[in-house]
């Protein structure tokens, strides 16, 4: 891993993720302060005015009441998953293909420092922007609970729940590095990057609606991921692990692909 | 030092380089010329290792080019084609970023460089004229004072003056025993600072040659306007020139380098009117191998 290259990539690209924490830490602050313990019924009564499969699509099938419950549900059954979706996508592409196709990864291959050295600190920039984030989402979420909420939220479950989350879209950023990884060509590397993303999310929200379509959840890479039963402690390690090892699996491919490949520089 | 062997470099378009054999020894300067497309840019691909050839080998410094890339850029410089710098970079942000990414820490020779082509690396690259993007460009690649040097088009964009800098600074490099590949289409440029040519075509190399061969195998034109224009044909047949008769009594001869002294000397013996040396340079030879029926 080169540290030149990703203290540059940090201030490239930081502005990017700053902007997508300003906007995740928004809805959680919206979504915090409409959560109230003592009426979760009109809540519950709210939902009943919209179409019960909208609401299943969405991942708010599960009544819960408890705060950790009620957020995972509400925040992080969508909204956690969407919205980081788009950071991955342009970031994804950002990072490998779009440098190949304006040539300026030109001037990093120019340097004696090898292309496997250079994707890895690419993708590495990739998995810890993530992880910062969800730290920052971690952070944040105690903080906010903690004012408006003092003592209810339950810190070990928030804390499995981002962990999984974390994972589950470091998955969807190694999906789209991996393609722009493989294409020499932005469209190519923006078109498949941000496709499989898409119809997986069009998948689990599909999967909710009804048992016969559930099985489009599971083929999804959301699969695996149902952030209510984290937080009301289900098994999270084979979960973690099956994340893991999509994060790995992708990244190392990835890698492979570019250090084989032509490129037209 | 730049050793290419059978090279063969091919696109899914059938377009590339084929069966390429060069090499350009410690401190020569190589002029790689031809028409657009025609295979400069992929050779230099290879060369830097951004693309794997189908057969064939090239080295430099005796490493192979596609296998050691990142030990050869150590002491290598480049300037692309089409430079592309990193998004949003300030000029001086982007020298630093070079020089850290390459582990150089004298900047010395930067400094003198922005002297020489009276660049102020400040303020955001995107901001640059073309002219001063070429500048930075050729600064990066000669800044750590590479031993091996290939350019792709250096001195596009450059104004005149700025061109010229940039011949003195190759002479200077190649007095100090460096390697350089150029590929051009400042035919002045080649002529005054490359000791070979390489004519490239359709992704075969059509000519190779040194500069001065190539210059005297170059035919001269004179047109000359003699008193008595049918007697000066007659002499200067029997003397087995290549000569017509143009328009308004004015012949037209063709003479090789080494005969110009016997033309001279021949065309002495009746006498001229009016005498011309029809526009020649190198950039003529060059023509020949452009054109669609060149050799």
């Amino acid at each position: 891993m080169s540290v030149t290259l990703l203290k540059t990539v940090f201030k490239k690209n930081w502005t990017l993720l700053l902007i997508f924490f300003c906007i995740l830490m928004m809805y959680m602050s919206v979504m915090v302060s409409m959560y109230d313990p003592n009426d979760m019924e009109a809540l519950t009564s709210m939902l009943k005015l919209f179409p019960a499969n909208l609401m299943k699509a969405m991942g708010f099938s599960k009544m819960v009441t408890d705060l950790t419950g009620y957020l995972a549900s509400w925040l992080y059954g969508l909204l956690m998953l969407g919205f980081p979706m788009v950071y991955c996508i342009i970031l994804g592409n950002r990072l490998v293909a779009k440098m190949v196709d304006d040539s300026s990864f030109a001037y990093l291959l120019s340097t004696p420092n090898s292309r496997v050295k250079i994707i890895i600190t690419q993708g590495f920039y990739a998995l810890v922007s993530i992880m910062l984030l969800f730290a920052g989402l971690f952070t944040s979420g105690i903080i906010i609970c903690s004012v408006m909420f003092p003592g209810m939220l339950d810190i070990g479950a928030f804390f499995r729940l981002n962990l999984t989350t974390m994972l589950v879209n470091m998955a969807v950023m190694m999906i789209s590095f991996f393609f722009s990884c493989l294409f020499n060509d932005t469209k190519l590397s923006l078109g498949f990057g941000s496709g499989f993303p898409i119809v997986f999310l069009l998948m689990n929200m599909l999967g909710g609606v009804s048992k016969d379509s559930e099985i489009l959840k599971k083929l999804s890479i959301y699969g695996f991921y149902d952030p209510v039963d984290l937080v009301h402690g289900s098994e999270i390690l084979g979960v973690n692990l099956f994340y893991i090892g999509i994060i790995a699996v992708l990244f190392v491919s990835g890698i492979l692909i570019f250090n084989k490949k032509r490129l037209p520089l | 030092m730049i050793n290419v062997r059978g090279l063969t470099l091919k696109y899914p378009s059938g377009k590339g380089v084929f069966e390429l054999d060069f090499s350009v020894k410690k401190g020569q300067v190589m002029g790689y010329l031809g028409p657009n497309g025609a295979g400069k840019t992929t050779t230099i691909r290879a060369l830097l290792g951004f693309m794997k050839p189908n057969s064939g080998t090239c080295s430099i410094g005796g490493l192979d080019c596609s296998k050691s890339a990142p030990e050869i850029k150590k002491a290598l410089g480049y300037i692309p084609g089409e430079i592309a710098f990193l998004d949003g970079m300030n000029g001086d942000e982007f020298l630093k970023f070079m020089h850290d990414m390459r582990g150089t820490k004298d900047l010395s020779r930067q400094k003198q460089l922005l002297e020489m082509f009276e660049l102020d690396p400040k303020g955001k690259i995107k901001k640059f004229s073309k002219g001063m993007k070429q500048k930075l460009g050729i600064i990066t690649a000669f800044m750590h004072n590479p031993d091996v040097l290939i350019l792709d088009e250096p001195t596009s964009g450059l104004d005149p003056l700025m061109q010229s800098r940039f011949v003195e600074l190759i002479l200077n490099e190649k007095n100090k025993g460096k390697t350089i590949l150029m590929s051009s289409h400042v035919f002045d440029e080649v002529e005054k600072t490359c000791d070979n040519v390489l004519i490239i075509k359709d992704g075969r190399i059509v000519k190779q040659s040194d500069v001065q061969t190539l210059k005297n195998s170059q035919r001269k034109g004179f047109e000359i306007k003699p008193a008595d224009a049918a007697s000066a044909l007659i002499i200067l047949k029997a003397a087995g020139f290549q000569v017509s008769l143009v328009a308004g009594g004015i012949l037209e001869v063709f003479v090789t380098g080494e005969n110009v002294d016997r033309f001279i000397k021949t065309a002495a013996q009746f006498s001229i009117l009016n005498f011309d040396i029809k526009t020649q340079s190198i950039e003529d030879i060059f023509m020949q191998f452009y054109g669609k029926e060149g050799k």
